[in-house]
This record gives C-alpha cells, sequence and structure tokens, in this order.
C-alpha cells in the first residue's frame, strides 16, 4: 500500500509528461469528430453579422451562406449522372445529393461535360466536380482532387460474344473503337492495335450494334448501363479491362476552397467506412467490387483517423498520365505562340510535344518511305515478271497470269490488301514489318498486275508489227521485251505513281506509316487539324517526287524506244 | 466448302453495301463533273487562270484518297453550321469528297481533251469522253471501299465484318473470294458497257 502510494505520483507524473511529449497521439481525433467541428466552425462564420458579404468568402462559408452546394454533373453518362426533364439520376447524382444532406444544404446541380468540368470549376461556377472524373497526373495541377476516391474505372475492351479475344496479343492488327482523348488510348497502341476514333463514348454501343465496330475500348463504368441490356449482353461482352484509374471529386485549387476539400475529404473517408457509396452504388447498379475493397481499407484503424486521407498506405495514388516531353518542346511551344501571333492561326504540334508521339512521328516518317520505295520496286519488279509470263507462248504460263490479273484487277484495294494480311499473318507472327511487307506486296501485286498486262500488250503488238520471233530470224525475244517495256513506258509510270499514291491505305492493316502514326497520336494529344494538314502536305510532296522520279524514268525509256 | 456458314443475311447486306459504293461514286463523280469541267475549261483559256486551274489539277492527282479522306474526316468538326445549318458530312459524304480530286482531276484532262477534240471539228473524238467518265466511274466504285476505313458500311465493310468472325483462313479466302466475285461482275460489267460505248461510236463515226 505504501508502495502503492509512492508509485501512484510518479506514474502520474509520467503519463503527464507522456500526454505533453506526444501531443498529437493524444489529440487523434475520428473523422466524424473533424468534420463535425469544421461544419460547426464555417456555420458559425457564416451566421455571423456581415460575414457572407465580404469578399473572397471561403468556399465552405458560402455554401452555408448560400445554403446550397453546387455539384457539376454529367446528364448523358448512364448509371452515374443522366436526366430525364427535372429528373436526375445516379450514382454521382446521389452522392451529391449525399453530400449536401450531411452539410444541411441544397445541391443546386449545374450541367457539365469532359471538356467543361475543369474549366467551370475555375470560374467558379461550381463547387465540386463529381462528373466520373479520373484522377491522374495531369489533372492534379487542374484542380484538388478529394482523397479517398469515391469510385474506380477502368478501361475495358468490348466485343461479340463470338469473337475470340482475351488478352493484348489477340488485338494486334486489329481496329478498336475509342473516344478521342481517352488517357487508355496510348495503352491500346502499343499493342499494335489500330485506332478508329470518335467524339463521344455514347455512339460506340451503336457502332458495335451495327458493326461499324468490332471491337470498342471505354470506361466499365460506361458499359454497365449498356450490360444492363439484354440483348446487348447476349451479342457482346467484356473481353478485357486495363487502366485502372480512381475517379475523385475535385474542387478549385484556390486557398478559398481548402476547407471545403478539407470537409469532402473527411466524407468521403466516412461514406467509405460506413458503406454509403456502397448503398448509392447497390441502389444505382453500379459494380461494387472497388467500394467493398475500400470499405475494408477505412475501416482500419490507422486509416480511420482524422488524418487518413493523406495517409499514403490509405488513399491510392493518381494515375500517372504525364508523358515524358522532348528535349525541343519549349521551342516548338514559342513557336506556336510566334506562329499564332504573326497569322492568327493557332498551330498544334502534338507530334514534336512529346516523346511517345515524337518516336511514333519518326517512326511513321520512317516507314512511310520505305513503304513507298518498296511499293514502287514491288510494282516493277510485278510489272517486268507478270509482263513477262503474259507475254509468253506457253499457255500454262500465260493463262494463270491473265487470271491472276484479272482477279487483282477486280478486287478492291482494301480486301487486297486485307487478303495479303490475312496471308502474312497465317505465315508469320504479327509485326509491323510483317504488316508492311504484305502491304508492299499487295500493292506492287496490283499495280505491277496491270503495268505487267501493258507490257504483255506492247509486247502482242511488236510482235505483230515484226510478224517473227527469235528463231525466225527476227529480234530476239529479250530484246524484243526491252523494246515492249519502253512502248508501255507511259502505263508503267502511270501505274507506278498509282502505287506511291496507295500506300497510306497500308495503314488499314495495320502498317504503322504515318497515317497510321499521326492517328494514333491525335488519339491522346490535341491538333487534330495542324496533324492531318501536315499528314496531306506529307504525301502530296512524297507523291510530287515520285511523278517528277517517273517522269525521268518515262523519258528514259522513250528515248531507249526511239533509239530501238 | 466453308468450315463455318456465313451469316443468312450476308448476301443481301453485300449487295446493300455495295449499293453505298455505287452511291458513293455517283456522289464523287458529279462533283468530279462540275469541278472538272471548270477547270479543263480555265485551262483552255491560259493565263494565269490557266496556271492556276493547271497547279491545281497537278496537286488534286498527287492527293492519296486516303489521306484526303482522314484530312476531311478531322478537320471538318462534328457540329459544324453554316449559316446555322448543320453542314457536317457523313461518312458517306466524306468518302465521296475524298473521291474527288480524283475525279476532278480525270474529269479535268480528259475534259480538256474533249474541248481540243470539239475546236479540233472532231465531235466523235470529243465524245470518246462518255467511255473515260464510264471508265472513271467504275475506278470510283472501287476506290469508295477506303470508305470501311472510317466506319461506312459498304461492300468491303460487310465481307469484313463477316471474315472476322470467321476462325480459319480457308474460310477467309472462300469469303473474300466471293467478294471479289461481287465487285469483279459489277467491274467487268462496267468495263463492258464502256466497249460497248466505244463500239456504238465507233460505228457512228464509220456511218458518218
Amino acid at each position: 500500500m505504501r508502495l502503492w502510494r509512492t508509485l501512484l505520483p510518479a506514474l502520474m507524473s509520467a503519463l503527464a509528461i507522456a500526454v505533453a511529449m506526444f501531443p498529437v497521439a493524444a489529440t487523434a481525433e475520428t473523422p466524424d469528430a473533424a468534420l463535425a467541428k469544421l461544419i460547426e466552425d464555417a456555420r458559425a462564420e457564416a451566421s455571423a453579422p456581415g460575414a457572407c458579404a465580404q469578399p473572397n468568402l471561403d468556399r465552405l462559408v458560402r455554401i452555408f451562406c448560400e445554403n446550397r452546394i453546387r455539384p457539376g454533373v454529367r446528364e448523358y453518362y448512364p448509371l452515374f449522372g443522366t436526366r430525364e426533364g427535372e429528373t436526375r439520376s445516379g450514382y454521382d447524382i446521389d452522392v451529391a445529393r449525399a453530400l449536401a444532406k450531411h452539410l444541411g444544404v441544397e445541391p443546386a446541380f449545374v450541367r457539365v461535360n469532359a471538356a467543361t468540368r475543369i474549366p467551370l470549376l475555375a470560374e467558379d461556377r461550381i463547387d465540386v466536380i463529381l462528373a466520373t472524373m479520373g484522377h491522374n497526373t495531369q489533372r492534379d495541377g487542374q484542380a484538388r482532387f478529394i482523397r479517398p476516391h469515391y469510385y474506380q474505372s477502368e478501361s475495358i475492351i468490348v466485343g461479340p460474344r463470338a469473337l475470340a479475344v482475351k488478352d493484348w496479343p489477340d488485338i494486334a492488327g486489329r481496329t478498336v473503337c475509342v473516344t478521342i482523348g481517352n488517357g487508355s488510348n496510348a495503352q491500346i497502341v502499343s499493342h499494335n492495335a489500330r485506332l478508329m476514333l470518335f467524339d463521344e463514348a455514347g455512339v460506340l454501343p451503336g457502332q458495335l450494334k451495327d458493326e461499324t465496330c468490332t471491337l470498342a475500348a471505354q470506361d466499365d463504368s460506361f458499359f454497365d448501363y449498356y450490360f444492363i441490356e439484354p440483348a446487348f449482353a447476349a451479342r457482346f461482352d467484356k473481353k478485357f479491362g486495363f487502366a485502372q484509374v480512381p475517379w475523385g471529386m475535385a474542387v478549385a485549387r484556390a486557398g478559398s476552397s481548402e476547407r471545403l476539400a478539407r470537409t469532402l475529404d473527411l466524407m468521403s473517408q466516412i461514406f467509405h467506412r460506413d458503406g454509403i457509396f456502397l448503398e448509392i452504388a447497390r441502389a444505382n447498379r453500379v459494380g461494387t467490387g472497388f467500394l467493398e475493397r475500400q470499405q475494408a481499407v477505412w475501416k482500419q484503424p490507422q486509416c480511420n483517423t482524422d488524418t487518413g486521407s493523406a495517409n499514403s498506405a490509405c488513399v491510392l495514388p493518381a494515375l500517372n498520365a504525364d508523358l515524358q516531353p522532348t528535349p525541343f518542346v519549349g521551342r516548338v511551344v514559342a513557336f506556336e505562340k510566334w506562329f499564332k501571333a504573326r497569322t492568327g492561326v493557332e498551330l498544334s504540334l502534338p507530334m514534336l510535344k512529346t516523346m511517345p508521339a515524337w518516336s511514333l512521328f519518326k517512326d511513321g516518317i520512317v516507314n512511310s518511305l520505305i513503304l513507298v520505295a518498296g511499293a514502287l520496286a514491288a510494282t516493277l519488279l510485278f510489272a517486268l515478271v507478270l509482263g513477262a509470263v503474259q507475254s509468253s507462248r506457253m499457255i500454262l504460263l500465260r493463262w494463270p497470269a491473265r487470271a491472276m490479273t484479272i482477279i487483282l484487277q477486280s478486287s478492291p484495294v482494301v480486301l487486297t490488301l486485307v487478303i495479303a494480311a490475312a496471308v502474312a499473318h497465317a505465315l508469320f507472327p504479327y509485326s509491323s514489318a510483317v504488316a508492311i511487307g504484305a502491304a508492299i506486296v499487295a500493292l506492287g501485286l496490283m499495280n505491277g498486275s496491270n503495268a505487267g498486262q501493258a507490257i504483255a500488250e506492247a509486247m502482242h503488238t511488236l510482235r505483230a508489227e515484226r510478224g517473227s520471233a527469235q528463231g525466225a530470224g527476227g529480234i530476239p525475244t529479250r530484246e524484243l521485251f526491252g523494246r515492249a517495256v519502253s512502248r508501255s513506258a507511259t502505263q508503267i509510270v502511270s501505274f507506278l505513281i498509282n502505287a506511291a499514291k496507295g500506300t497510306p491505305i497500308a495503314s488499314f492493316i495495320g502498317a504503322p506509316e504515318l497515317l497510321s502514326a499521326l492517328t494514333d497520336i491525335t488519339s491522346f494529344a490535341s491538333g487534330r487539324a495542324t496533324t492531318y494538314s501536315l499528314l496531306l502536305i506529307f504525301y502530296v510532296v512524297v507523291v510530287v517526287i515520285v511523278v517528277w522520279l517517273c517522269g525521268r524514268l518515262q523519258v528514259w525509256l522513250e528515248r531507249r524506244q526511239a533509239a530501238a | 466448302m466453308m468450315g463455318k456458314p456465313v451469316s443468312a443475311e450476308f448476301i443481301s447486306e453485300l449487295l446493300a453495301g455495295m449499293v453505298v459504293n455505287f452511291e458513293i461514286a455517283a456522289i464523287a463523280l458529279a462533283v468530279g463533273l462540275a469541278l472538272g469541267a471548270l477547270l479543263a475549261l480555265a485551262r483552255l483559256g491560259g493565263g494565269v487562270l490557266g496556271a492556276v486551274a493547271a497547279s491545281l489539277i497537278g496537286l488534286m492527282r498527287a492527293a492519296p484518297t486516303f489521306v484526303v479522306m482522314f484530312f476531311l474526316l478531322n478537320i471538318i468538326p462534328r457540329d459544324a453550321t453554316l449559316f446555322g445549318v448543320g453542314v457536317a458530312p457523313s461518312g458517306i459524304m466524306i468518302v465521296a469528297l475524298s473521291l474527288v480530286p480524283y475525279s476532278a482531276s480525270y474529269v479535268a484532262d480528259n475534259g480538256a481533251e474533249a474541248l481540243k477534240q470539239l475546236r479540233a471539228g472532231s465531235p466523235l473524238g470529243a465524245l470518246q469522253f462518255l467511255p473515260n467518265v464510264t471508265r472513271a466511274f467504275f475506278v470510283l466504285v472501287m476506290s469508295s471501299s477506303a470508305g470501311a476505313a472510317i466506319g461506312v458500311t459498304e461492300g468491303i465493310a460487310v465481307i469484313l465484318r463477316e471474315a472476322v468472325l470467321l476462325p480459319s483462313l480457308g474460310d477467309k479466302l472462300v469469303l473474300f473470294a466471293i467478294g471479289i466475285l461481287f465487285f469483279g461482275i459489277t467491274l467487268q460489267a462496267g468495263f463492258a458497257l464502256m466497249r460497248l460505248l466505244q463500239r456504238r461510236l465507233g460505228q457512228r463515226a464509220l456511218r458518218d
């Protein structure tokens, strides 16, 4: 007992010292208490006389002054934000309502879309974005994202059930319909798929249904709604998912928004922990996997504190969407500004600003030039071979070559390219080189067969004119063939030019030439008008050079004929 | 023999798709005739206007159809309006317009030649313009298959969407052969028509 009396004051002193030394541990609050205090303080400020009339009013205080919060929401994003007349519904809408209810104010919804949501926030026309917005590092500089994230989506590839596509290797060489600016496009491109670009996600299901698109990529949250339709679900399924991105509510990056941001951080924490997000998701029939995992996280003691939203062990990182800039990006931007100042025309050169785009652009130019050179060489080669075979006196050689020419003439260029690609891919695994090779062979065959026919016709007329052949006291066949080539110079040149003009169509079978490269670049960058204008200039210049070179060839061939 | 049969609607869809090919070719030729005639007249007129027309014709000859198609697709905003009226072209119209540089330059070249013949007192030589235009029309029908790349449901797009569901190369090749047959018959019929036209003109020349 005496010992106890002696130890008690000592223990009390030690406890007092510990409390004084570790105040954070001693004063750690629950998120509920921290939230209640924030709201109480802001309400008190709002109720002070004249407080609401002050300039640069804190945004949380203003919400209480006006007794409303202005969430920016979408109106045409099924299951998340839709509007029919005056009735709004969806997961985002119900989350906004739950936030407003917790604050004790009314929600005053403002329509936003993907392009307007951040500008409207910056212009102070909305208080918070609740509009299916993925949180990536690029957007971190434009808005203050609320942590923890209130939802997570991933991009999914959707296609007909009968189509055997399970993973990335299966989409190489296929066309995938995507929306311009979707962050996951770069990833699809890196797996050798071709992109068909659309401005709005809303058109993708229709494009799948009418079979314009065989595969489409978009957020799973977007396709959730369509998979509820029995007819859609019976025809299409999810092939695989990729590029998970957390969705964030966001407020303006202004200092006056910091208390509002902190309030929403705490509310988001509590909504996860208490399953409020989960309930709203179930009510709106959206996927709940992410929310279930998050509920488990936010129930953990180390996360369920007022500082949990700043704890990297509890919150998810933003998706890293920053593309490495080129070393000369500064000069490119300066040039764009100079050009605009001088001409008033907004020039955008995305292919010169980031390393992935620059790399695609360089490869595209090189591949285009290889393709043009290859197509010209193949056309000339097939013209000479098919011309010689069609000029043969042996019917077994002549007729198959003629039949082949008729078939090639009867096949539209796109179909011939697709056939060449199908055969090439059956023989070799998919690669850019195989696609370029298949395109060169197809373009060479198509144009070479026509030029070869012209050579054979010239050979026929020469034989008729001379009435002789080798062994009959006339000109040797080899020399006669040379004269036939010279005589059909105009036709050969015409089909050589045609082959050069046809090379961009190789992008249809996945050859990574310049058109294909620029389509890929514009799928994740801006500046479509400039990009496609430059593309047109590039190909016109290339064809003009080919026309000039072919003109020289024609002159040489005609001189040769004249000499003969 | 195909391992997996094509869908029951395939042939009817293919024919409907080929109608789109003809539609595209008709629009491209109609616009090409109007533009090409103006260019031909300007070129024959000589002077600065003639030089400009010749340069334009040269540029149009050099413009690859496929690139022009993507250029038009990306340069014209989806919500473009003129005096409050929406002018954003449909997919079919974009393909047709992309073929106009070819058709207009072809018409300008052949039209100028026909006008020369006419001025030289050879109306029959000038009439050769008609079979040449017929040839251009069928080239345009075949070239309109480029529309498959931008989602236009023409004949080749129908074949390709069917092919994607076929598992083996053999099945696909049979399907492609059907496509070539359909397009081939059309093309050869077109060329037969052109030859008939040329023969009729020749007979008329002999009579005169």
